[in-house]
């Protein structure tokens, strides 16, 4: 082998190595690893798609993260009798409004609450008011108050305002639509906002930091109410910095690929000296 | 018990932050199941808007089943005297309370139909369906009106479970309320109160209760007046007296605390209610041939089930006095139970300049 031609042999192995990395570093987290921890991935649609419905294609595209739920600790009776256990969130923007499309498996569709055992199915998505700070799971807390989207199936739809197990109060008009579906023992319900608020006390997602959520589902038929439902520990909308996620994990690839990179440069080396 | 106006009693067991504990007490020996404080009550509180299930004054007859259908065996109220751990309850079905029956006026009375004024559903159960039916045999069967409303308890059990504390008791007179903004309609009170004297509006998502007439109570009427709660106000036998617990010039306090003639009913379920009942007489058993025989009609172990054991010292001190005017003599505790005197009956401003 001339020493021309081993060169140029080692210049096509490195050029191979360092594409290899930079597919590894691009491509690599999204193969091993779907998504951090705990995120609900938004993904941006197109207003005309009409993701407000429940139906719509444009959600066919939109991943979809299945969360579980566990009874929440209360003081009501029986609050750890509770019957829903999974939760499938997928999230989509526009760009005006964000979107939740929320389903679940209920074997009836409670809407009727005319007597006084009856209770409607309902739906709660929590998030807090200060986005900076992680507020306590329960309802937040006087010092960090948490906005709550609440859906009942006898067809109502509030936002609320919470400090704290037991202290909802309603916003005076209510800035969330809910659209829903009941179809083959699932509910799937779509509620949507507008990205920005300036009002005080509604939480804006036009931030550059990640946005906790947590999720709260009641099944009527149960007489599930109050404190006594199924919750999800909490989420976040990845809307800080960083499209895969937290930068350590582009770091950590990076560093791995160098790491490539050196051995694989040490291997040409000594291939070139024998 | 003492008739000596020198001796000194215990104070009056108030609810903790309370100023004052409106109370009221009922002479069973007088009620004639008129119902006409049910209708009282209706009429002023619960027509239409989501109310029309609920009676929040009944009349029931005992023994029975009550209103709601067995409500003595649905829970709620607290596991001892200490009040820290309530027992748990359940909602009465729409079935046991019984619907609004629709009937069929409008045929018979403008459109000449010949057919029997009826509901037009095919009830099963209502409030009241079992009135009149009692217990025992002939000739020894036996029955009593029970009036019944919301207890304003000195313990609410409704109050304590509330996880949103919609349902409190107000500081000036202990009457228990439901702030219709904070309540959410999750019935816990509904299940919490052993008497089930709390109603969920399915119409409005709240729940609903007796409120003791306090406007009329307070004086928002027309006239600017004091009035006692419709239900004493326009019991024909007037078997109600309106007042306050810790009165203690008053009947009330007297017949409580002093005489223990008056009882709550169920106090088996400390909540310590504030409406207190007179138990009833009854005529003694018959004999096969008719002649009376010296055998209590209405059993006493039943009457203990409803107002405890001190129903037997209440009885016997009221027989007591009894004998003792039959005697031709005075009794200060007679005196108040026959009084007609509305003035007497009702003393609702004596803390008004507090």
């Amino acid at each position: 082998m001339s020493e021309r031609s081993g060169k140029k042999t080692a210049a096509t192995a490195a050029t191979v190595i360092v594409c290899l990395v930079l597919l590894a570093a691009s491509v690599g987290p999204a193969m091993v690893s779907a998504r951090p921890a705990n995120q609900i991935p938004v993904e941006s649609v197109s207003a005309d798609a009409q993701p407000q419905d429940p139906t719509s294609e444009a959600w066919d595209t939109v991943p979809a993260v299945g969360v579980p739920m566990a009874s929440a600790p209360s003081s009501v009776p029986n609050a750890s009798d509770t019957s829903v256990e999974s939760l499938r969130v997928q999230s989509a923007r526009t760009e005006e409004r964000l979107y939740l499309r929320l389903s679940w498996a209920d074997g009836t569709a409670d809407r009727n609450v005319s007597g006084p055992r009856r209770f409607a199915d309902a739906l709660a998505v929590q998030v807090p008011v200060n986005t900076s700070a992680r507020p306590p799971i329960s309802m937040g807390s006087d010092r960090n108050l948490v906005n709550v989207w609440y859906w009942s199936a006898d067809g109502t739809t509030e936002e609320l305002l919470a400090g704290g197990p037991g202290t909802t109060t309603t916003f005076e008009e209510s800035a969330v639509e809910t659209e829903t579906t009941y179809d083959d023992g699932r509910w799937t319900v779509v509620m949507s906002r507008e990205l920005e608020s300036s009002a005080e006390n509604r939480t804006s997602f036009a931030v550059e930091n990640n946005v906790d959520v947590a999720f709260a589902v009641w099944n009527g038929s149960e007489m599930e109410r109050s404190g006594r439902k199924s919750v999800s520990e909490w989420y976040h909308f990845p809307f800080g910095p960083g499209p895969q996620g937290p930068p350590y994990e582009s770091i950590l690839w990076t560093i791995a690929g160098l790491a490539i990179v050196g051995v694989a440069l040490v291997t040409v080396k000594a291939v070139q000296k024998n | 018990m003492s008739t000596d106006e020198d001796t000194t009693t215990e104070p009056v067991d108030l609810a903790e932050g309370i100023d004052h504990q409106v109370a009221m007490v009922m002479d069973l020996n007088k009620c004639i199941g008129c119902q006409t404080c049910t209708v009282a009550c209706k009429s002023l509180w619960t027509e239409g808007g989501g109310r029309d299930y609920m009676y929040w004054n009944n009349v029931e007859t005992k023994p029975g089943k009550g209103y709601p259908r067995d409500w003595e065996d649905s829970g709620g109220g607290w596991k001892s005297s200490e009040h820290n751990e309530r027992n748990p309850g359940e909602i009465p079905s729409q079935e046991d309370y019984g619907d609004a029956w629709e009937f069929n006026h409008e045929e018979i009375m403008y459109n000449g139909s010949d057919q029997p004024l009826r509901p037009d559903s095919d009830p099963e159960w209502g409030p009241n369906w079992d009135e009149d039916r009692g217990a025992g045999e002939y000739p020894n069967s036996y029955y009593f009106y029970l009036p019944r409303i919301c207890n304003h308890c000195t313990h609410p059990s409704c109050v304590e479970a509330c996880p949103r504390k919609a349902i409190y008791k107000r500081e000036e007179d202990g009457i228990v309320l439901i702030d219709q903004e904070r309540c959410r309609g999750y019935r816990y009170c509904v299940e919490g109160c052993p008497y089930k004297k709390v109603y969920y509006n399915a119409t409005q998502k709240t729940s609903e209760k007796c409120i003791f007439c306090y406007p009329r109570i307070e004086g928002e009427g027309p006239d600017g007046e004091t009035f006692a709660p419709a239900c004493a106000e326009d019991c024909p036998p007037q078997l109600r007296l309106v007042g306050f617990l810790d009165d203690e010039e008053g009947p009330i306090h007297k017949l409580v605390n002093e005489y223990e003639v008056a009882l709550p009913l169920h106090p088996e379920y400390q909540t310590q209610p504030n409406v207190y009942y007179i138990p009833p007489f009854a005529p003694p058993q018959h004999s096969e041939d008719g002649e009376s025989v010296d055998v209590e009609r209405i059993p006493r172990n039943y009457l203990e089930e409803l107002f405890g054991e001190r129903v037997h010292d209440a009885l016997d001190t009221i027989e007591k006095e009894r004998d003792k005017v039959n005697r031709g003599g005075e009794s200060e505790l007679l005196d108040m139970l026959t009084d007609t005197n509305p003035a007497r009956k009702y003393r609702l401003e004596v803390f008004d300049d507090d």
